[in-house]
């Protein structure tokens, strides 16, 4: 693969916190992100998937410059973006883009909608103001929203609504990296789905690569190309979506797998395969993080740190070649043939709607 | 079938001064042992089914405006409030999605569960507390002794929910209401929760009523189904055939617009709009402005239907193959 492919690169990032310190004792050093080394490609969908507090979202904000690293670079565009200035940073967020999970916080509730979608623009300066706004036209019908909605507020709009009203801002300067933290946890089932779709849409017409923090392993199954586990400020496995959902290779993914709740009567139980909470990140254990959870853990993990894999299924376990760990079973899916027939009358329905009222 | 634990007729509810139901002619029985899951995505009703049962609701402006709800021969409903306080924490519990904003964060955990021991069973202070350390022991919290005294604030997520759920089941309810109990949590968090609650359940033999919007914790812990679209129920039936043979458009819209783990489809098949607002319910079937079936018929409210003995739907067009080959052949 040459470097051209690689749009995106993060190299030995770090990125430490330091807790206030305490009237007695020393300030203790959080270890958010800790070694990370990623090489996303141009015009792939990557997502980044781990519990609450792993890193992941962390690592989102180092990969645009929301957050300065501690160590490490990270490559944009053959420039190392870790220890610019916010001044030359700023020509750079036009390519880089973010998607914050809570379509209610990250609003202004005193921007109109339309103002909103042109802040990006006018930054930038990209257009007169009479193309701007055609431009915001433009964008709220690429996200399924009416352009007259412009003079709206935030308030005015359900989460669902207000999340397309997020991705259009995303959008406006034309980004070629777009980050989304959560883009649809916190939407309902019915409104993720148009979200996700519009989400693969837009990629496709505007030529993005995508980068998606997710917790919901269906979700980041369906639109994910390649998938990167992390775990306690590292990443413990980078594959292909179909490899690491078929034949994950470690213990932390296979568990992960294991705790989907399947939407189908008699596909297997999800299991705890995981007894406690995850450690947090101040108190690190030595060897591999993993271990005080992991089922196969053996002396050696418990003194010696695994290494990520340099190959195509990247893996940092000492026993990755050995375990033999079970991934998603075909029987997890199966629909019934008379759910089945109902699900295709259902899309013929759908698909006939639409054309009417297209037409 | 001997008469069932819980038998909720007709119940609805309403925002005073507004034209429509926000809840509308829920029915469902429950029998001990059972667990029923309520799926819907916001705003459905399937929260304020569950207040009202527990006789929660902000009234006002929410008002039940019908049906019954029995519980041991005694309607819940009309209850006086003195007998619903003490229904509330013995015969019935309610676990919350939010652990943290549930919990009294200035009361340490074991006085927070013993204070319902003492209330329901009267007995000692010491007695309560020895309860509570029972409760923890089984809701598999690690190091038990030491954490009656602790605070919410020093336990995590998982463990705040299993203190919630210690303290929901410190009296042996017969009816356990959860609402959205794992969503807060981590899948790897919410496979121990759920885990936990099957075991617990299994032991008490109590009845649990499930509310979810994940269809994937439906399949694994469900019963009974009752799907629930803007304040109705549109269909209700055992889990199998909800998922082996699902009849409502809303069912199937919702199963299809979940991305499936197996093969990897083109394009999620969606329903198309939003959920209708509280104040602009709309007459006849509440699903027709969404529903790609949907046609004049769909005008009047569809009465609820036999599909066979316990499932039942309430569509004009169930079952949707009759209705295009009509269509087909016209």
């Amino acid at each position: 693969m040459t470097a051209r492919d690689i749009i995106l690169e993060a190299h030995g990032l770090k990125l430490h916190f330091t807790t206030a310190k305490p009237l007695f004792g020393k300030a203790k050093i959080i270890r958010a992100v800790d070694g990370v080394d990623l090489r996303i490609r141009r015009g792939e969908t990557l997502a980044i998937v781990g519990e609450s507090g792993c890193g992941k979202s962390t690592l989102a904000r180092l990969l645009v410059r929301l957050f300065s690293p501690t160590e490490g670079s990270v490559t944009y565009d053959g420039q190392n973006i870790a220890n610019k200035s916010e001044h030359d940073m700023r020509a750079l967020r036009r390519d880089l883009q973010f998607i914050f999970q809570d379509p209610f916080s990250s609003l202004n509730p005193q921007m109109s909608v339309g103002a909103l979608i042109e802040e990006p623009l006018r930054v930038h300066r990209i257009g007169t103001p009479a193309e701007r706004r055609t431009k915001v036209a433009h964008l709220l019908s690429r996200v399924g929203l009416s352009p007259q909605i412009a003079d709206r507020y935030p308030h005015e709009f359900s989460g669902g609504q207000r999340q397309r009203i997020g991705i259009a801002r995303a959008l406006a300067s034309g980004p070629k990296v777009l980050i989304g933290d959560e883009p649809v946890s916190a939407l309902d089932v019915s409104i993720q789905a148009q979200v996700v779709n519009i989400l693969e849409d837009l990629k496709e017409e505007f030529g993005l690569t995508l980068v998606i923090i997710a917790h919901d392993l269906a979700v980041v199954r369906h639109m994910a190309d390649r998938v990167a586990v992390m775990y306690l400020g590292e990443i413990v496995e980078l594959a292909s979506v179909d490899a690491l959902f078929n034949a994950p290779r470690h213990p932390y993914t296979a568990a992960l797998i294991a705790a989907i709740p399947v939407p189908h009567i008699g596909a297997r139980v999800a299991t705890a395969k995981l007894q406690g909470d995850p450690p947090n990140p101040i108190d690190l254990p030595t060897g591999c993080r993993f271990y005080p959870r992991c089922p196969h853990a053996t002396d050696l993990c418990r003194s010696e740190r695994p290494i990520l894999t340099n190959s195509d299924h990247q893996v940092a376990c000492h026993f990755a070649d050995d375990l033999n760990l079970a991934g998603l079973s075909d029987n997890a899916t199966a629909r019934s043939p008379a759910a089945a027939a109902r699900f295709d009358l259902y899309r013929e329905a759908r698909a006939r709607k639409d054309k009417e009222a297209a037409t | 079938m001997n008469t069932p634990l819980l038998d909720v007729r007709g119940l609805s509810i309403r925002i005073a001064g507004t034209p429509r139901d926000l809840v509308e002619d829920v029915s469902f029985t429950l029998s001990a042992g059972e667990t029923l899951c309520v799926v819907g995505e916001s705003g459905c009703g399937k929260s304020l089914t569950a207040l009202a049962l527990m006789g929660l609701l902000a009234s006002p402006p929410l008002k039940v405006t019908g049906g019954t709800a029995t519980l041991d021969g005694q309607d819940l409903l009309t209850l006086p409030r003195d007998q619903l306080q003490s229904l509330r924490g013995r015969r019935m519990a309610m676990i919350f999605q939010e652990p943290m904003t549930s919990l009294n964060p200035a009361l340490r955990i074991g006085d927070q569960i013993a204070e319902t021991v003492q209330r329901h069973q009267g007995v000692s202070a010491k007695e309560a507390r020895a309860r509570a350390l029972e409760m923890l022991k089984r809701v598999r919290i690690p190091a038990p002794e030491s954490r009656l005294d602790a605070y919410p604030h020093n336990l995590s997520g998982g463990m705040r929910q299993r203190v919630m759920i210690a303290m929901g089941l410190a009296n042996d309810p017969a009816l356990l209401l959860a609402d959205e109990p794992t969503t807060a949590l981590d899948v790897t968090i919410q496979a121990q929760i759920l885990d936990l609650m099957r075991s617990l359940q299994s032991e008490s033999g109590s009845a649990m009523i499930l509310i979810t919007h994940d269809l994937g914790v439906v399949a694994e812990m469900a019963d009974k189904v009752a799907v629930m679209y803007a304040g109705r129920i549109v269909e209700m039936g055992p889990a199998a055939q909800i998922f082996e043979d699902p009849q409502h458009p809303y069912t199937i819209g919702l199963m299809s617009s979940m991305p499936a783990l197996g093969e990897r489809t083109e394009r999620l098949v969606t329903i198309p709009g939003v959920v209708p607002q509280a104040n602009h319910m709309p007459a006849g079937c509440r699903f027709a402005e969404r529903c790609p079936f949907a046609d004049a018929t769909c005008m009047k409210t569809p009465p609820m239907q036999d599909v066979s003995t316990n499932h039942h739907v309430a569509c004009w067009h169930a079952p949707l193959e009759a209705q295009t080959e009509v269509r087909a052949s016209a």
